[in-house]
């Protein structure tokens, strides 16, 4: 008030005017960003993708410094503490686009995890991710392309790539790599065994696997396949495929209640049973992890868009649980899985963390989200064998698990053992591979190793479908990321179809959605360029006069030397 | 992967360390040190186990220190890459598959080389304090870098250019190394650059003692300026780490004259924490 009244007195005297540039001269001047992202050693494509960014925006006229951080802190600055402007990343993404709801629901602004972790909230977002949730079919895919184009229009985030996944395998030591998805347990499970091969050895690159095997620490883990491997959730899904039972034996929806049969006899690695009170413990638990000890929820930061569809949870006798949903059994399928776990190890973690060192989310961090959880107690296929920080994960079979009960067809852990062995790089993964020291990769390979990778007999490449996708995150709660007009015109700023080319050697797929192929709009279709937000440039150059008109004609101003100025 | 990577550098090493003894050293000093190598060793074994001991302290605490440095640790890569920006990229300009090969046989081999020869060369002088000397100057680099590891989180060239450095870049071209570096370092130990010190110090003592191993002086520098080159052909530190490295060089140099052979080392402590007592008012004001 006092400045606005301040600039109307001044406005009438030049002399008065000059006072106030001294006074305010800080109130408007060059606009300065700062792109996180984590390093080479992390994630080739992602550094260089800011690099990218970078040339672009000082091109026209933008302050810009870059922020590496390692895998860990990378996460806790963008998920955990929202301490980043823009983030360029790699994004779990989802088969089904419901996971936009977690992604972007304004409820979920001051939580910590990948839950809205880019701040956003508009109401009209809002409507169309609800709409989809409890639409259904042909409802459902209409709701889902209105969203999606409400989402393009925005950009909250801008999507830039789905890269493919290659990994390298042993053919000669296991058979049936091509049945399960090595990114989901399915990929690990049903594996034939060549004749007196007992171990699986699992190429991995990321050492954060060997510290910490908490399957809701977010700034651990990326998609949870080895996690997943440890722990067993109600339903299982191969991929793209469909959600089959897992623990559950069958369940049967009833409008949008579900009852929930487990499976007989089944229990934990320290042999206590699976029981209806752990699975209804575990949705009481994600949901609030601090069971109630705080005066609001402090949901987990992993799971939060699948557990908050369930509304209520209720465990019926031994074997049987009933679950209601808010959302259309097709959105509600995917609250069944979640990790469950055991409540006898979880129910003492509810209690607050205090010291530094740890993780700190917005919601109130417990021992839950804080713990490194080792050894892990599940009652997946594979139990935990044993640890060298930083250096490798074993991992043995659980002989009791269902999988291997005579009339379950399903896939089963078939060795012994599985072995995980740290590599520095990816190109060092595959070469153990080649050498015949590990029998696959687990993570995808790098795109540029890509084309480097040696084959001999007995070694395949292993294709996989992709959904996990390269995205600029802004954090939308502060000016100018809050500006949608902003956001548009930065996406314009980086040429996706150049990023493929150049930094991923043509192994992904510039995108303007999100989701998978089956799901986008004919509206957001990629033919040749951004069907939303078109590269002001060419070539992976951007073009400067065209770039600078564009921002003013959306009520940004330039300086006489060229540089943007923004008020911050 | 380690153990292949381990065995080629002893080999190598274990090749080159004769060939330059019987080079720089001569028959003369090797047949005294026969006879002395017992009292040399005594009068050393102190400075010996204080070098040890800050080898042991870093091994370990190299593990440790990037979750120390998370706590308190400054982010400077952003301000590095903005002081220099693509500096390095000039050694890019006489980048050659020749080159290439030199430079990384330099970082790995080299380097190795450069400071394990002057240990034992030293040890042939009939009088110890060169030989204590260089080993105080290499327990000052490791301690005082191993502090500027825990404060400074820095990420090199290669992790913020990968595409610029890829066709230089040590673990492009010989990816199994990084068995054996990530045995040693962490990605954000960047700054100051520890190859470089410890190179200039090995260079340094070669100067000092040049009229004792005239012909080791020239190898030296030549090697030294190779390493220093090397860390940024490759891609794996920044100018700025390497002018650290140089300072630091310099430092544990000066250090190591004042350390080592005029007092012993307590009495220096006991001297100096009287003279900084003095030096402190309150101190004589709580009295």
């Amino acid at each position: 008030m006092l400045a606005t009244a301040a600039g109307l007195t001044v406005s009438s005297s030049g002399c008065l005017r000059r006072v106030r540039n001294i006074v305010r001269t800080d109130d408007i001047q060059q606009l300065s960003v700062t792109i996180t992202t984590v390093p080479a050693d992390a994630d080739r494509q992602a550094i260089r993708i800011a690099r990218h960014l970078e040339e672009n925006l000082r091109a026209v006229g933008i302050d810009v410094s870059l922020d590496l951080r390692s895998d860990i802190e990378f996460r806790r600055a963008v998920l955990y503490d929202h301490e980043f402007e823009i983030c360029v990343g790699h994004h779990p993404g989802g088969t089904d686009p419901d996971f936009l709801y977690e992604a972007l629901y304004s409820r979920y602004i001051d939580e910590s995890g990948w839950q809205n972790p880019f701040g956003f909230t508009d109401r009209n977002i809002d409507t169309h991710l609800v709409a989809q949730r409890t639409a259904e079919g042909d409802a459902r895919r209409k709701a889902v392309t209105a969203m999606l184009e409400a989402i393009a229009t925005e950009q909250p985030f801008v999507p830039l790539c789905v890269p493919e996944e290659h990994r390298v395998v042993r053919t000669d030591r296991f058979d049936g790599w091509d049945e399960g998805h090595p990114a989901t347990r399915h990929g690990y499970l049903g594996l034939e065994p060549a004749a007196g091969v007992d171990t699986l050895r699992l190429a991995h690159l990321d050492g954060r696997l060997t510290e910490n095997c908490n399957p809701i620490a977010t700034d651990y883990r990326d998609r949870g396949t080895i996690t997943d491997l440890l722990y067993d959730s109600l339903a299982t899904k191969n991929g793209d495929g469909p959600i089959e039972p897992w623990l559950a034996e069958s369940w049967a929806w009833n409008d949008r209640t579900v009852d929930i049969t487990l499976r007989d006899g089944c229990e934990f690695h320290d042999g206590e049973p699976v029981t209806a009170d752990d699975v209804e413990f575990t949705y009481r638990f994600l949901q609030d992890t601090s069971l109630g000890n705080h005066g609001t929820p402090s949901p987990a930061p992993l799971y939060r868009g699948q557990v908050d569809a369930v509304e209520s949870v209720e465990s019926r006798t031994d074997h049987r649980v009933e679950l209601s949903v808010e959302t259309s059994p097709a959105v509600g399928a995917r609250a069944l899985l979640v990790p469950i776990l055991p409540a006898h190890h979880w129910r003492d973690r509810a209690v607050d963390v205090v010291g530094p060192g740890g993780p700190s989310v917005a919601q109130g961090t417990t021992e839950a989200v804080a713990t490194n959880n080792i050894p892990p107690i599940g009652s997946g296929p594979f139990q935990f064998g044993g640890r060298t920080e930083g250096a490798q994960l074993v991992l043995e079979r659980f002989d009791d698990h269902f999988t291997r009960r005579p009339g379950v067809d399903l896939p089963a852990p078939t060795v012994d053992e599985c072995r995980i062995d740290i590599h520095p790089s990816g190109d060092t993964a595959a070469q153990v591979v080649a050498n015949g020291d590990a029998d696959a990769t687990s993570l995808p390979l790098g795109a540029a190793d890509i084309d480097g990778v040696e084959t001999p007999a007995g070694v395949a490449m292993r294709d996989a479908s992709p959904w996990t996708f390269y995205c600029l995150g802004f954090n939308t709660r502060d000016a100018p990321f809050s500006n949608y007009r902003f956001r548009r015109l930065l996406a314009q700023l980086v040429d996706k179809e150049w990023l493929v080319d150049e930094v991923f050697h043509g192994h992904a797929r510039p995108i303007a959605t999100p989701v998978t192929d089956d799901w986008v709009p004919e509206s957001l279709e990629w033919h040749g360029t951004d069907p939303e937000t078109p590269f002001l440039g060419s070539e992976g150059e951007v073009d400067v006069d065209a770039a600078k008109a564009a921002f003013e004609t959306a009520g940004f101003r330039y300086d006489d030397y060229g540089r943007l100025r923004v008020r911050q | 992967m380690l153990a292949e990577v381990l065995i080629q550098l002893v080999v190598v090493v274990g090749i080159l360390l004769p060939v330059s003894i019987a080079l720089f050293v001569g028959r003369e000093r090797l047949v005294r040190t026969r006879s002395e190598w017992r009292t040399r060793l005594k009068t050393a074994a102190p400075t010996i186990a204080v070098l040890l001991v800050v080898l042991l302290i870093n091994r370990f605490a190299r593990q440790r220190a990037p979750r120390l440095s998370r706590e308190i640790g400054f982010h400077l890569t952003a301000s590095f890459y903005n002081i220099e920006g693509e500096f390095i990229l000039l050694f890019q300009s006489i980048a050659t598959p020749e080159t290439t090969a030199y430079f990384s046989s330099i970082y790995v081999y080299g380097y190795v080389f450069l400071i394990v020869f002057p240990v034992l060369a030293y040890f042939t002088l009939p009088d110890t304090r060169m030989f204590r000397r260089l080993l105080t100057a290499y327990a000052l680099n490791y301690v005082i870098g191993l502090v500027l590891y825990i404060f400074v989180i820095a990420y090199g060239p290669r992790n913020v250019m990968p595409a610029d450095v890829a066709a230089t870049m040590l673990f492009e071209n010989n990816p199994q190394y990084q068995y054996l570096t990530r045995e040693v370092n962490s990605n954000t130990n960047v700054f100051p650059s520890l190859h470089t010190s410890l190179s200039a110090t090995v260079a340094t003592f070669a100067a000092i003692t040049r009229s004792t191993f005239p012909k080791w002086f020239p190898v030296a520098v030549a090697l030294a300026a190779s390493v220093a080159i090397s860390t940024m052909f490759l891609g794996i530190h920044w100018g700025i780490d390497v002018v650290a490295g140089m300072l630091l060089a310099a430092l544990c140099v000066v250090l190591s004259d004042r350390l080592v052979g005029r007092w012993a080392v307590s009495e220096l402590l006991g001297e100096r924490l009287e003279r900084f007592e003095d030096r402190i008012p309150w101190l004589e004001r709580s009295e």
